[in-house]
């Protein structure tokens, strides 16, 4: 109950969960590198292991030697950038990725430790560093546009024609599918009437139905979205190799460079965990999840859970990654403005009609089931339509006759 | 609500950034040439400074997305107060029972129209060509 104890609590919570989360990164590009590999047939880092022992243990200190080589390298600043500027972008980048994460749960809670901290609800630790945030998902979202300083701070400190189309691709690209993002949490929240992450988990907990099965069009919209705001493929024109060389972070080397690729790389994690806690069903699962966290095991089964669903995502962004080829820009825009914004439009509608009581009450008193249904129907009639629609075959080049005109 | 972990945190992740800025500073190499110093354009020596005019579209889709960005936060505080289950009487149905409203029905007419105008806004960017990117 005393300030000191609930600020030592915060404490360790931060260096658990941000010692866990850069773990995790350098993990997972391992991870990512082994399922490249495995997606075009070759070997991938297997060699590094223990030094000096010659064990290679499948190439597991990979990710501690690439972080001995970068800490090595030279932290060369050019001439013609402006220094400051330059040095904030992976600044803000990385800590904006980081810091979004005080928000997020990673469990439950914890059983009684007989600790009782000033954000502990009846001396349960909640697995959350900043718990009772009644603003949570506006926390995140407000930082995942922070990012998008970071990229045009660091385009235009850079000074290069490369770096400098980058940012301005990349700031484009982010603001606009941030609206997608917007409106597909709306849904979300109007299912639990609260920015708190940990309650709208544990409404999909209560009602058993994941939001991703009683709103699969905002689920769509929003994973897409997702995808378009960690740059990853097939939304990575930002940083495109063949057209832009490195995009933003062209002119940077160094422990500058690897700050943007974390950064880049914690946004995925971000969206992975998020799209774990708003569409399917946090650390719930049926049968395994019941009643409030009561000893040790009902608290790590949902560690676990969410973890591993978390996990699956993840793995799932990789995928796609070796799979999709990169969209062209004025797809990018079409399928942001033209597809995505008005798809989380219609679901946004549908949801808000179906859960208003004078609308709910002539379609079986507003039962879940009914609205999954519908929900279900909905999203398939949006699917027909925009197939048949083709918003992205549109050729936008530019006409000869237009120019002259 | 206490905000002090938030702050701790925000501390916390830009402190890392910054001590992982530092300690590369001091651990590298540091060698520098008049090649080395220039922007890297691919072998071409570059003309000019960077920074230039660019493409108007991109400004276009910076308007598009404050204006619809505004109405999407205008719609956060509606959603947050006409959500939820219905178990406990909160948000619109408290400010019914205390008569700042007079029904549930008045509130859900008033953001059918806030929200018709977002549709009429999008459509007619859409038809003036804002996202038409050539």
């Amino acid at each position: 109950m005393d300030s000191t104890t609930s600020f030592l609590v915060a404490l360790v919570k931060i260096a658990v969960l941000v010692g866990f989360l850069m773990t995790a990164a350098a993990y997972l590009v391992l991870l990512e590198r082994w399922i490249a590999a495995w997606v075009q047939d070759r070997k991938g880092p297997n060699r590094v292991g223990l030094p000096l022992t010659g064990l290679r243990l499948f190439g597991l200190g990979q990710p501690l030697a690439d972080g001995l080589k970068f800490v090595f390298k030279e932290e060369f600043v050019p001439k013609h950038v402006d220094w400051w500027l330059y040095t904030l972008a992976p600044v803000v980048l990385l800590g904006a990725a980081l810091a979004a994460f005080a928000v997020i749960p990673f469990g439950d809670a914890l059983p009684e430790l007989g600790i009782t901290a000033v954000d502990s609800v009846d001396s349960y630790l909640q697995l959350i560093v900043a718990p009772q945030v009644d603003v949570g998902m506006l926390y995140v979202f407000a930082l995942s546009s922070m990012a998008v300083y970071g990229v045009i701070l660091g385009g235009w400190s850079s000074n290069n024609k490369y770096g400098y189309l980058g940012a301005l691709r990349s700031s484009a690209q982010m603001i606009a599918y941030e609206l997608p993002l917007g409106l597909g949490i709306l849904g979300v929240v109007l299912m639990t009437g609260s920015l708190q992450i940990d309650e709208i988990v544990a409404h999909q907990a209560t009602t058993g139905y994941w939001n991703v099965f009683a709103q699969p069009l905002a689920f769509v919209v929003f994973v897409v979205a997702a995808f378009a705001e960690a740059a990853r493929l097939p939304f990575d024109l930002p940083e495109c190799e063949q057209e832009l060389i490195g995009g933003y972070h062209t002119e940077y080397s160094g422990m500058r460079l690897i700050l943007f690729l974390i950064g880049e790389f914690m946004h995925m994690i971000t969206a992975s965990v998020l799209i774990t806690l708003l569409f399917l069903g946090g650390w719930h699962f049926w049968g395994l999840t019941s009643g409030p966290v009561e000893n040790w095991f009902d608290a790590i089964v949902r560690i676990v859970i969410l973890l591993g669903k978390s996990f699956a995502v993840v793995v799932f962004f990789m995928l796609v990654r070796w799979s999709w080829p990169r969209f062209r820009f004025d797809q990018l825009m079409s399928l942001a403005w033209k597809v995505m914004l008005p798809l989380g439009m219609v679901n946004l509608a549908v949801v808000a009609v179906l859960r208003e009581p004078m609308f709910a009450n002539y379609l079986g008193g507003g039962s879940m089931f009914v609205f999954m249904l519908i929900n279900v129907a909905v999203a398939a009639v949006a699917w027909i339509v925009t197939a048949l629609l083709q918003p992205l075959a549109a050729d936008n080049r530019p006409r000869r006759a237009e120019n002259l005109a | 609500m206490d905000a002090l972990p938030i702050f701790l945190f925000v501390l916390a992740s830009g402190g890392l950034a910054v001590g992982m800025l530092f300690v590369g500073w001091l651990l590298g190499p540091k060698r520098t040439s008049a090649v080395k110093e220039m922007p890297y354009e691919s072998g071409m020596d570059p003309i000019h400074d960077a920074r230039r005019r660019f493409d108007i579209g991109f400004y276009l889709v910076a308007i598009a997305f404050l204006v619809f960005d505004v109405e999407l936060l205008f719609l956060y505080p509606w959603a947050v107060a006409s959500g939820g289950t219905g178990e406990e009487v909160a948000g619109v149905d408290a400010a019914v029972q205390a008569n700042l409203v007079s029904s549930r029905e008045l509130v859900f007419a008033g953001i059918a129209v806030f929200f018709l105008l977002l549709v009429l806004g999008l459509v007619y960017d859409w038809r003036k060509g804002v996202f038409r990117w050539r």
